[in-house]
Order: structure tokens, then sequence, then C-alpha cells
């Protein structure tokens, strides 16, 4: 029996070639007359490999056409004169640096695995007489056709699918679209720019790798011994700790500031994890199985069991690097994707109501005040001149201040608030404005108070408020659920703590001094007011504009001599102004996380590909064995199946659980951006997971077809 | 009743497209009796190798039949050969064909694995075999930390325990130094001696002239055959060598 050869890479040369290439070592070769020969001899290499160059064409093409499609996005005058600046551009542009840094790692990645099918190919170049500087030239050529081929085609298609992208974003932005075509020969320029380098890179590589290599080596690069899989027991715990290290500190944690903090090194933990428990627990694990003999050698587990030893060895790696690829792509999408879905949640979060205003001032009893009398009857003359009516009313005092929480004490120390995990925001309500807010009636004893923690958990029964030297215990009597939208929970990322009590001045009094006398540290009352105005956006404008200039003539007209008005300041915001600057936000994040989503998704699938294609070529020998010794065809089929089904959906089911433990990070960092929704996102999440798996198991389909093709080619 | 019978089989290839036709063999005919050796000699192209596919039941004859104690092998259902020949037949091949994910021990149990024997029984015997064959120590290792003769012999030890009515081997010899030639002939002649039968298709005289009787094919049919009978391997090895040049230089037929 004849070992077996890779038609596919053996077969390549055609004969013709053969003597040509022999016979033009005796003449000897000139590089640049010859030039045409090289070119030919790297076309037919591609074209005789396309079953390999095909799709790295392919994936070359898409990046260039994800990045054509960004640059020119960044630079598209369109969204140069939008309202609110260019928060979405330079949210591209970051985007366009992830990809290309993600496109020169994941191209390398790709390209070492086509040199390493194509070296034995040069091997028989080099015996036949070809100097490493001749292969040189095969490879500039090969490169320079790729290179050219998925430049011009990606531009091309680029600039037809950036019309459409340009759509989809003005789409997502809530803006007016026109119909002009525009092509943006600075995309153009950027783009060919990029991949020149990236490929020029690429190319220097590869040649890195031909002048090292010697022809012997070429020629049987592909046959080297392979020792089996050793076990390193220390990396596979070690893997396992600081997984469930991660795990831990993701379901643990529960204040906000400190997930975001905490995320970062959770993320690290789990990327470190993953590449440890892939590389040696899978080895780990299939040693375990092998030593339990009954379970080893039965028909169904014995050949599946020992090779996956190997494939994982071999593949744990770029297992990893896919399994943390989709898990990005997952995070990325749902936290996205429920940022831009949640918007209006977000913005009622943010903006209790359509038109607020918030009017501070050292003294309490504000809402009582005539300025207070005056701006509602402001609001109600603007509103009625513009033919509306305001609805639901939003009118409540409320003090502020920052606080240095420990377990349950409350400090105001000046010197301790930064911007740290344990400062707190907050918030004192009387039990009357909240009876009405809530729509309750509640009761409250002298030291009782009702409380209410945002983004976080509080577990004590008391809370004690104050400094040094004077301090105050509440018993909380019950914590309540929101009650109110507040502008200045949402816009903040530290949790806040409402205190309802039954009398807020009696409450404050002992502290109101002090606050006055330490710089940098108030507390300061606020009365809040705000209306909805059903109507649209630029009638909502209108009408907030007209207010804005009511108020100003009122603060004019309470102005004593000294032009002092009887408030410290008064702050109004209108969510028609800044619903077009959440959308910009929210909707260029989102449209990024589907960019980078398809980026990392095109990658994990190529990886995939390659991976089962080779993997097809190296079992198809091993399975023409097992025929020979009596396995059946279907037993043959069955432990192909369960190999690939593991390699395949290994990565896919370890990045869902990663994505379930990640969640509750992902919602507490989503909380500090103002959105809420916990059934929504645990919706968004199940539907990118299952929009995720359709397309894997579709691409699973397409690879399996082709792995069989190549294993079952027996015979 | 012969252990394999082998009735005018002929095998006509046709090349993809139609068009040619080759015939691989023409009109072959022979019988194996329990307990013989045979080697089966033939220039390249003579239809060696196809004969010992339709023997091993991989390919189906064009005409003729092949029976194993009485069985005629084209009538098994193909859902059943691979078991077939998993307990009636035992394979040793030129490049060992071992695979390389498992330990030489694994190895040998395959056949038993797939045919769904508990581990102790495999165990057990495998023993007797591991002895006989001299690679007890070798067990444990893998195929690519042995020499070519020690593969050789594991792969003689999966072949064997299956306990085979008959082992096929298609150039067992081929890709093994002269040591490790001789240590395998003695070898095949050990279990022969036992009463297992062998098959052999081989190029080597030497490796021929262990067996019990060769048979020479050419173009397609059974040209002459040689019984050992009383005689030392190297007269045996002489006679060969008069028939091999009688046959190559196209003399009358004997």
């Amino acid at each position: 029996m004849s070992e077996h050869m890779n038609p596919a890479i053996v077969g390549d040369l055609p004969t013709s070639h053969k003597k040509r290439a022999a016979s033009q070592k005796r003449k000897g070769f000139h590089p640049i007359s010859d030039s045409r020969f090289f070119a030919k001899l790297a076309w037919t290499g591609i074209r005789n490999n396309r079953r390999f160059y095909l799709p790295y064409i392919l994936t070359c093409t898409a990046m260039v056409v994800i990045y054509y499609i960004i640059s020119f996005l960044t630079t598209n005058p369109l969204f140069d004169q939008m309202v609110g600046g260019s928060i979405m551009q330079s949210l591209l542009m970051l985007g366009s640096a992830v990809i290309c840094i993600f496109s020169v790692i994941f191209l390398f990645y790709t390209n070492s695995f086509l040199t390493k099918r194509r070296k034995k190919e040069f091997g028989l170049y080099n015996i036949l007489g070809m100097g490493k500087r001749n292969l040189s030239w095969i490879l500039c050529w090969e490169s320079l056709i790729i290179g050219v081929v998925s430049m011009v085609a990606g531009i091309f298609m680029g600039i037809i699918f950036s019309k459409l992208a340009e759509l989809a974003m003005t789409n997502i932005l809530l803006l007016e679209s026109n119909y002009a075509f525009y092509v943006s020969s600075g995309a153009i320029v950027d783009t060919v720019k990029m991949f020149a380098l990236i490929f020029l890179l690429l190319l220097g590589n590869m040649l890195y790798q031909v002048w090292k290599s010697k022809p012997m080596e070429l020629l049987h690069s592909e046959q080297v011994g392979e020792k089996p899989p050793k076990v390193n027991w220390l990396f596979a715990l070690t893997g396992i700790v600081i997984l469930a290290g991660a795990y831990y500190l993701a379901v643990s944690i529960k204040d906000p500031v400190a997930a975001l903090l905490w995320f970062f090194v959770a993320v690290i933990m789990v990327i470190v994890a993953t590449y440890l428990l892939f590389i040696s627990g899978s080895v780990a694990l299939c040693r375990l199985l092998q030593k339990n003999k009954r379970y080893y050698y039965k028909a169904n587990h014995f050949v599946s069991v020992s090779s996956m030893g190997y494939r994982m060895k071999r593949n744990g790696a770029s297992l990893a690097s896919i399994c943390i690829l989709c898990t990005m792509v997952l995070v990325m999408l749902m936290s996205t994707g429920c940022l831009y879905i949640g918007i209006e949640d977000s913005l009622r979060e943010r903006y209790a109501r359509n038109i607020m205003f918030d009017v501070t001032s050292e003294n309490l009893g504000l809402s009582d005040s005539e300025y207070a009398r005056d701006l509602r009857g402001v609001v109600e003359k603007s509103t009625r001149d513009n033919g509306e009516t305001a609805k639901n009313v939003l009118d409540y005092s409320i003090v502020d201040f920052g606080g240095y929480v420990t377990k349950d004490k409350v400090y105001f120390d000046p010197n301790e608030i930064m911007f740290q995990a344990n400062t707190w925001q907050m918030f004192v309500i009387s039990l009357e404005d909240y009876n009405r807010l809530a729509g309750t009636k509640e009761t409250l004893e002298q030291d009782e108070a009702l409380c209410y923690v945002s983004k976080t958990d509080y577990d004590y029964d008391t809370v004690t408020i104050g400094n040094e030297e004077q301090e105050k215990t509440w018993n909380i009597k019950k914590q309540v659920e929101k009650f109110v939208n507040s502008g200045a929970d949402a816009a903040q990322i530290m949790p806040s703590m409402f205190l309802i009590v039954p009398d807020v001045e009696e409450a404050l009094a002992p502290w109101l001094s002090i606050m006055k006398e330490n710089e940098g540290q108030e507390m300061r009352m606020h009365w809040i007011y705000g209306v909805d105005v059903p109507c649209d956006d630029e009638r909502q404008q209108a009408i907030f504009n007209d207010m804005v200039e009511n108020v100003g003539a009122l603060n004019e007209r309470m102005a004593d001599e000294n032009g002092e008005i009887p408030i410290e300041s008064c702050s109004y915001e209108c969510v028609a102004t800044e619903r077009a600057s959440f959308y910009e936000l929210y909707g260029g994040l989102f449209f990024l996380g589907i960019m980078l989503g398809l980026v990392f998704v095109l990658a994990a699938v190529l990886m995939m590909y390659y991976k089962q294609l080779s993997e097809g070529y190296e079992d198809q020998a091993r399975f023409e064995i097992m025929q020979k010794v009596g396995m059946t065809m279907r037993q043959i089929k069955k432990s192909i199946n369960s190999q690939v089904l593991t390699v395949f959906f290994l990565p896919l089911m370890v990045a869902v659980l990663h994505l379930a433990f990640a969640f509750p990070l992902v919602y507490k960092m989503l909380l500090m951006l103002g959105f809420s929704n916990q059934n929504m996102l645990i919706m968004v999440t199940v539907a990118c997971v299952l929009v995720f798996a359709l397309f894997y198991i579709l691409v699973y389909n397409i690879t399996s077809k082709a792995y069989y093709k190549i294993v079952s080619s027996l015979q | 009743m012969s252990l394999l019978e082998v009735n005018h089989v002929k095998k006509i290839y046709t090349t993809r497209f139609g068009g040619n036709k080759v015939e691989a063999l023409k009109n072959v005919t022979f019988s194996v009796e329990e307990g013989e050796s045979i080697a089966i000699m033939g220039e390249s192209g003579s239809g060696k190798t196809t004969l010992l596919n339709i023997l091993a039941a991989l390919d189906k004859p064009t005409g003729g039949n092949v029976l194993l104690d009485g069985q005629d092998l084209a009538k098994i259902k193909e859902s059943a050969l691979a078991n077939f020949r998993r307990d009636h037949l035992g394979f040793v091949f030129q490049e060992f064909n071992l695979l390389d994910t498992f330990s030489l021990e694994d190895n040998i149990y395959l056949p038993l694995v797939l045919a769904g024997e508990s581990h102790a029984q495999m165990k057990a015997r495998l023993e007797p075999i591991a002895d006989q064959l001299g690679i007890n120590k070798l067990l444990k290792k893998y195929p690519y930390e042995v020499s070519g003769g020690q593969k050789q012999r594991a792969a003689v030890a999966r072949a064997l325990i299956t306990n085979p009515r008959l082992i096929l081997a298609d150039e067992p010899t081929g890709a093994l130094d002269s040591r490790s030639t001789d240590e395998l002939l003695k070898l095949f002649g050990a279990i022969n001696m036992a009463g297992q039968t062998i098959l052999m298709v081989t190029h080597s005289v030497k490796a021929a002239s262990h067996a019990g009787r060769v048979l020479f094919i050419k173009d397609g049919e059974v040209y002459h055959q040689i019984y050992r009978g009383d005689a030392s391997y190297e007269q045996m090895y002489q006679k060969i060598s008069d028939t091999l040049t009688v046959l190559t230089t196209g003399g009358e037929r004997a």
C-alpha cells in the first residue's frame, strides 16, 4: 500500500511545469524575463489550491469591504454635518483601529496555515532546481495576485455596499437619508494603503519562512511524527481555578463601579482560563477518560477519545481563540443591541419627563416659594400658547449630597469623596412627596425611614449618616421599589440611596451648617419640576424654547436690586434636544457592534473551516486504516460526526457559558448607562445567541460536507 | 472443503469516463487448505493487489467467485462486510498501518474493541500473542517510538488477536530491513506451524521462499505454482528465482 499522498498538494504541479522548471534550471533564471513564468506558476498554485485560497481571498476581500465602509462612513460628509458633533465618527475611528489590528493578526494566522500547506509543493520545486530566489519570486507574484484581486474586489463591493451601510446608519441614527451616491476617494486611498501594508507584512513573513527552511524539510513538512499529547495537570488545574475565580467575580460583584473596574480583570482571567482549559484541560479530560478502561474500550469511545486528545493538543489554542471571539461577538451584540433598543427607556430614565426643570437653592421649602409658583405658570402658559397641554406633571423636592459608604455608615468626609467604588449619591426626600409620587400611604415613626438603593443592593437594617463628630442613625422600616425616574441618578455611574424621612428639615438640620462651611462638599436642595408634552420632537423643541425665554424673563423679574435671584440655579432640559445625541451614541455603538461582530464571526468561521479541512486530510489516512482493520462505514461516520461536532460546538458552548456568567456584569454596566430592563436584556441575549448559533450551524453544515468529502474519498 | 476457494475470478476496471477497460484479472483459480502458507508472486501490474483486495472483500470480482469456508464473499451484505472482515480475516500491510494516535497495545485492541469485547477479555487474549511475538515490553509505546520491525510485529499481533480464519499479508517485508525481515518470516513460520493459514502477496523471493506454496501470477492468470515439499529455504529460493527468470524472459508455460 503506498503512503497516501494528498492529491491537492502533490497533484498540483502540472507536468509541463515540472519539465519546464527543470529545463529552465539549465539555462538559469533571469528574474525579469521569466517573470511571466513565475506569475503563471503562482497563478496555477492558487488555482489548484483553490479550496484553501478561495476562502482566504474571500476573507481578505471581506476585510477590505468592511474597512472601506468604515473609513467611508468616517469621512462621509453626511455625518459630518450631523447635529451633536461626531461621537459616532470617533467611535467608528476606534472601530477601524480595532479592525486593523485584528486583520493583521487574523490574516497572519490564515496565511501561515496556507504557507504550511504549500511547503511540500515548494520543496518539490526546490528539488526540481528552483532556488530560493525563484521561490521568492513565485511568492511575490502570489501575494500580488491575491492582494490585487482582493483589494479590487473589496473596494468595488465596498463602494456598492457603502450606500447600504450609509442607509442602515442613517436609519439607526434616525436621520434623513438622501439618494446621492458618493464614492470616497480618501477612503479608497486609506484602504489601499492599509491593506498594501498588511500584504507586504504577510509576504515578508512567507519569504522568511521559505528562506530559513531546507528543501527536504519543505518536502516532508507535513509528515513530522507527532508525539502523544502530554497532560499538563498544573495548567489544567490553574485553568479551572482561574475560571472559577472569574465566574465568582462576575456573579458576586454588586457595586456597578466595581463591576466596571473588575470587568476587565474578569475578561482577562476568562481569556487566560479559556486558553489553559482548551489547551491543557481538554487533553487532561481525554486522558482521564482513557484511564477509565470500561469507558475507553468501547467501540463508540475508543477512536473518538484518543484522537480528540491529539485534536485538542493541535487545536486547543485556535479553538480557545474562536471561543473568545464568539464570546466577544455575543457580549458586543447583546450590550450594544440592548442599548440601542432600550434608547427610549434610557431617555425616560434620564429625562423623567419631556421637559425638565431642576431648581436648586441653599434653603429648603423651595417648592412653596414664589419662584416655583411662577415657574409653574410659565410652563403652563408656554404649552398653552403653543396649543398643547402639559401632562404627567412631576413635582417634588429632594436634597442630595455625596457620601462615603462603609457598611451601614454614610459619612460626608470631603477628603474622601472621589471617583471610587464606595462613593454613593445620597438623596433625601420627604414621606409626603414619596407617598404622592408612589401612590402609597406609608407612615413613619420619628427615627424611621424608607429607603431605595439603585444599581446595587443594600443589606442593612439601619443607616447612619454623619461625620466623626455627629451622626444620626435611621431604622429602615423597609426598602421600597423605585418610585421616580431621577435624571441625577441615571446620569451617574455610582449607586444612589434615596432615603425617605418623615421630616426633611429636621433630619438634615444638624449638618446644614457644617456643609456650608466645607468647600467642595455640598448639600443641595432641589426642586424638580417636569411635564410631558404629547407632540412630536420639533414642537416640543419649540415649546421648550418658548419656556426658556420666559424663564429668562422670570429670572429678570425676580432679581433684586443687586441682580440676585432668590434661587441658586435653574437648569432645564428637553428630551427632544437630547434624543439625537443618544441615538448617535447608542446607534453608533450598535452599528459598530454589528460591524465588529461581522468581522469576528467571519474570522471564527474561517478558522473553523481551515481547521476542519486540514484535519480532514490528516484523518483521511487514519480512517483508511480503520476501514481496513474492520471499522464499518457507519462507525467511521459516527466517530467523525462526534469529533467534528465536539470540535465545532465546544467553543460555542463555552462561549455561551461565559456569556451566562458575564450576564450580571454586563447588566451592571448597562445599569450605569441608564438601561435597567433586565427582561429585555435576557431577550436580546437569547436572540443574539440564537442568531449566532443559526449562523454557526450553517457554517457547520458547509464545513462538515467538505470534511466528509475529503475523508470519504477513501478508495 | 478447502478453507478458501477462488474460482475463475475476473476483474475488469472501467476508467472513470467510460472509455477504456482494463482487465486486471483474467481467470484466476486456486484454493487454499487450512493450515497452508501461500505466497503469491508477480510483477507490478500483474494483478496481485487486485486479487488481494478481492480476497479481502474490499473489492468485488467482475466474474467468478471467492468462497471462504464455503461462503461467497460477493454475497455478503455491504453492512455486514466490515464485521465479516474483522471476524474472519487478519491483515498485515507493508506500511504497517498502525494508528499513530494509539499506543501499540491500543492498536492491537482496535479490532476487538470494534467487536465489542470487554477490556478483561482483550487483555487475556493479548498476553499469549504478545509473548509469542516478543512485544511485551513495547505495548505502552507509541508507533513513532519503535522500529519498523517492531511496528510490523504489533501489526501481526493486531491481525492475530481476532483468531482469524485467514491472514492476508500485503508485502509484509516490503518496508523492513533484512534483519527484521528474517525475524518476521521466522515469526510467520512459527504462526503457521501453530495452524494459522497465511496468504501473502510479495515481490520478495526471500519472503516467498518461506511459504509452503508459491503461486505466480502473470497477466491476470495463475501462471505457475511451486510446492515446497521437503525443500530447504535455499532450494526453494533457487526454484523461485528460476521460475521468475522464465516468467520475465517470457519462456513457454511450464
